[in-house]
């Protein structure tokens, strides 16, 4: 995971150092990368320091262990001053302490995984990307089917849901919109929502239900 | 092959001027030209661009010296100072664009560990360079020769 | 949480003092470490789980040792023994010696038995 992600970050030009603890994996991405890796343990002081993790701004623990990216990043905000920690969270049990504890950003691997399969399955229409840390919200995608009610309307004319805010649309072409109630929704287009847990069944149901 | 550049990688470790003698015989044999690299590796808590002052001018005092070594050997020599996280990249990527045709190093006689090591480095030239590499190793220093392995 | 030669000891101790003790290890082979009595009381679990943690009766327990060799793992159990459980008594090893700093500072009640041995050692050397 954390190779891939490097890989993204490094697309979007920001440097990027990675510490893997195996030899033979930090040799595949040398080879592939170049020199912007290290072998070593994350969880380990001096091995940070030679990483240069004083100077980021941003850390992130991707290991599968949780107990090695709390420590990695409990090291990284205490004795290195990084401004924002983001840990994965393999058991999503854990994600209360770690907030707790001061990571500032925690990435359920479950819920990545969840949300991956959701967008592979044409008949799950809603989507969870990610939930809002401190409130009971949540940022969804839901993907309007050919037979709904509102393919064709317009957004001001659909009961959306009170514990709901459309953030933006983006629409079957590509284009992204900004929601207004002049906006014709089509389908295909892909309504990305703030809502709550016990909302979103209710916003599904209006932008998805059938004609 | 006829060689026109010749690249030079120094490193302050004592073996820069034999280096630099050696790349001067081929190149006046071949009518070359020279070029002396030196890097400056920067440790990852500072900035790439990072101003060393210490270090640069440690290196821009090797320089300086090898241009005057050129003088002497009568070839013209090129110095150009680098700043790299790790000095082996830094070399094959610099031979790569000058169009280098061939790279002349010398290193000590190192041990690590009890035993003898090429360092991570000259292995990384050796085995990334895309032109012919010519690696000259120092003579055993004495204490060496004796069998100490605290050299 | 932790049963090897360190857990298991600490573990006796606290027995034979007469306190109630609950021994969690992943490992049932190392429980065998223990006395019969205290093998009753064991669990064989994964003390970085909460889920299992309480089943060790953590709620009610008025310590905590973090024995394991794995210092991750310990801190991470210990914190969680300390900020979801609230116990009053917490104690993690932690060996690493850069680790051991950054938790005490960070207030967390930690043993390294690298610094300690390390420590006896060079005492015996200079004596």
């Amino acid at each position: 995971m954390g190779y891939h992600l490097a890989k993204a970050l490094l697309k979007s030009e920001h440097e990027v150092f990675i510490i893997e603890r195996s030899s033979l994996k930090s040799e595949t991405i040398r080879e592939e990368l170049g020199s912007l890796v290290i072998v070593g343990d994350g969880c380990e002081e001096a091995v940070l320091k030679e990483a240069g993790t004083s100077r980021a701004d941003v850390f992130i623990a991707a290991t599968g262990a949780d107990e090695d990216n709390l420590v990695a990043c409990q090291i990284a905000k205490h004795r290195f001053q990084v401004p924002r920690t983001i840990s994965i969270i393999n058991n999503p049990n854990n994600e209360k302490l770690f907030v707790e504890l001061g990571i500032d950003v925690c990435v359920s691997s479950t819920d990545i995984i969840l949300s991956h399969i959701e967008e592979e399955l044409p008949a799950h229409s809603l989507i969870h990307f990610m939930a809002i840390r401190g409130s009971n919200r949540e940022v969804v995608g839901i993907r309007i089917p050919p037979d709904a009610a509102v393919v064709g309307r317009v957004l001001g004319d659909v009961p959306i849901p009170e514990d709901s805010l459309i953030s933006f649309i983006l629409k079957k072409d590509g284009t992204l919109m900004v929601p207004d109630s002049e906006a014709v929704l089509g389908s295909g287009d892909e309504v990305v929502a703030i809502t709550t847990a016990d909302g979103e069944e209710a916003l599904r149901e209006a932008l998805t239900g059938a004609a | 092959m006829p060689v026109e550049k010749i690249l030079v990688p120094v490193h302050d470790n004592g073996c820069d001027d034999e280096a630099l003698r050696l790349a001067g015989e081929i190149a006046r044999v071949n009518k070359a030209t020279v070029h002396a690299l030196y890097v400056i590796e920067v440790k990852r808590d500072l900035p790439l661009d990072a101003e060393i002052a210490q270090e640069t001018s440690k290196a821009e005092k090797v320089l300086h010296h090898l241009e005057q070594l050129g003088k002497e050997l009568k070839c013209s020599v090129e110095a150009t100072l680098l700043q790299a996280r790790d000095v082996g990249p830094a070399v094959v990527q610099e031979a790569v664009e000058r169009g280098s045709e061939l790279i002349v190093m010398q290193m000590p006689y190192k041990k690590r560990f009890g035993s003898f090591t090429l360092g991570d480095t000259i292995p990384y030239i050796l085995k990334n360079a895309p032109c012919q590499v010519i690696l000259c190793r120092d003579a055993m220093t004495p204490d060496i020769k004796n069998g100490s392995t605290h050299a | 949480m932790g049963c090897g030669r360190v857990g298991s000891t600490i573990a006796t101790a606290l027995w034979k003092e007469g306190h109630q003790v609950v021994v969690l290890d992943a490992n049932p082979e190392s429980l065998r470490r223990l006395p019969t009595e205290l093998q009753k009381e064991a669990i064989v679990g994964d003390g970085t789980l909460e889920e299992h943690l309480r089943n060790g009766g953590i709620e009610n327990t008025d310590a905590f040792v973090a024995v394991s060799t794995g210092d991750t793992a310990n801190i991470l159990a210990g914190q969680m023994a300390k900020h979801v459980f609230q116990v009053p008594k917490v104690v993690c090893r932690i060996d690493d010696t850069a680790r051991y700093e950054i938790y005490t500072e960070l207030g967390l009640t930690a043993v390294s038995s690298t610094q300690m041995v390390s420590d006896l050692i060079s005492q015996a050397v200079y004596s």
